[in-house]
């Protein structure tokens, strides 16, 4: 067996074997559309929580969330063979789109509530929509960090 | 974190095996895992089983329909191990780049040498 620490470019193979790595995490085909339907049922729930009968709670809605984002980290994982901890601050290059992913959230959905109260419901749908899109390209941006984070080994924990 | 070689990990299979482990993903599947690295089924087997035992790399087997699937991850052990075992490549690399660029500056200088003199104009004079 070769011997690393004669071979002066075993540090240079890792990082190719780590850019090969990283290259793997690019998300299916169905990845994005199923974050939209996550953040298009995460936006639905201030309308819900003020349009449906009083039976009708928003826990289903936020129920439902949770399982599509648990089956879109799995599929991911199953798909691409490396599970990542999508979710989380853990890679530097991406924090910056996970922080803005929360804030662009909370934002929308107290912006939403603010809408629907006042009456401008068209407007309030048209934000969410909106929303639904930056989030999107926010989790891609996400993703093209960790990526990086990848091939630099800069993700270790 | 101390820089300090790890002999399990020295060998370049295993390096790889582990470095590619430390990159940050939770778990990496074998094929991810034996693709990235370039080894073949059986080296990429071996080598883990040999990191397993050693309590480097924490394995699990799963099925997905009647295919099975084997996830590998670094145990926090292995990691520091690996993670020294990198800091200690990365000053060997340094060191070694650091005396290519004294050979290099030396083998200037001694060609600065070899080469005629320029006397500067306003010491020779108006003669």
């Amino acid at each position: 067996m070769p011997d690393a620490a004669r071979d002066p470019a075993a540090l240079e193979l890792l990082r190719v074997q780590r850019s090969r790595l990283a290259d793997r995490l690019r998300p299916p085909w169905w990845y994005l559309p199923g974050i939209a339907i996550v953040w298009a049922l995460t936006f639905a729930a201030p309308f819900s929580s003020r349009f449906s009968p009083q039976g009708v709670r928003i826990w289903p809605i936020l129920l439902a969330v949770l399982a599509v984002a648990c089956l879109l980290q799995w599929g991911l994982a199953r798909a691409t063979g490396v599970a990542v901890a999508v979710g989380s601050l853990r890679y530097p290059s991406g924090r910056t789109a996970e922080i803005a992913i929360v804030v662009l959230a909370a934002a929308t959905i107290w912006t939403e509530f603010f809408l629907i109260d006042r009456g401008l419901t068209g407007v309030a749908i048209a934000v969410a929509a909106l929303a639904v899109l930056a989030e999107a390209a926010l989790q891609q941006a996400h993703m093209r960090g960790i990526r990086k984070d990848l091939r630099a080994g800069g993700g270790a924990t | 974190m101390t820089a300090r070689p790890d002999p399990l990990i020295h060998p370049i299979t295993r390096l790889s095996i582990c470095g590619l482990l430390a990159t940050g993903a939770d778990w990496i599947e074998f094929a991810a895992l034996r693709d990235a690295a370039g080894v073949s089924d059986s080296v990429l087997s071996k080598q883990s089983r040999v990191l397993e035992d050693a309590g480097y790399v924490e394995v699990r087997k799963g099925a997905v329909g009647r295919r099975p699937r084997t996830w590998f991850r670094l145990t926090p052990q292995g990691r520091q191990a690996v993670e020294g075992h990198l800091a200690w490549l990365a000053e060997m690399e340094e060191a070694v780049s650091a005396s290519t660029r004294d050979v290099q500056q030396a083998r200037s200088l001694a060609g600065d040498r070899d080469q005629p003199r320029r006397v500067p104009p306003s010491l020779l004079g108006n003669s």
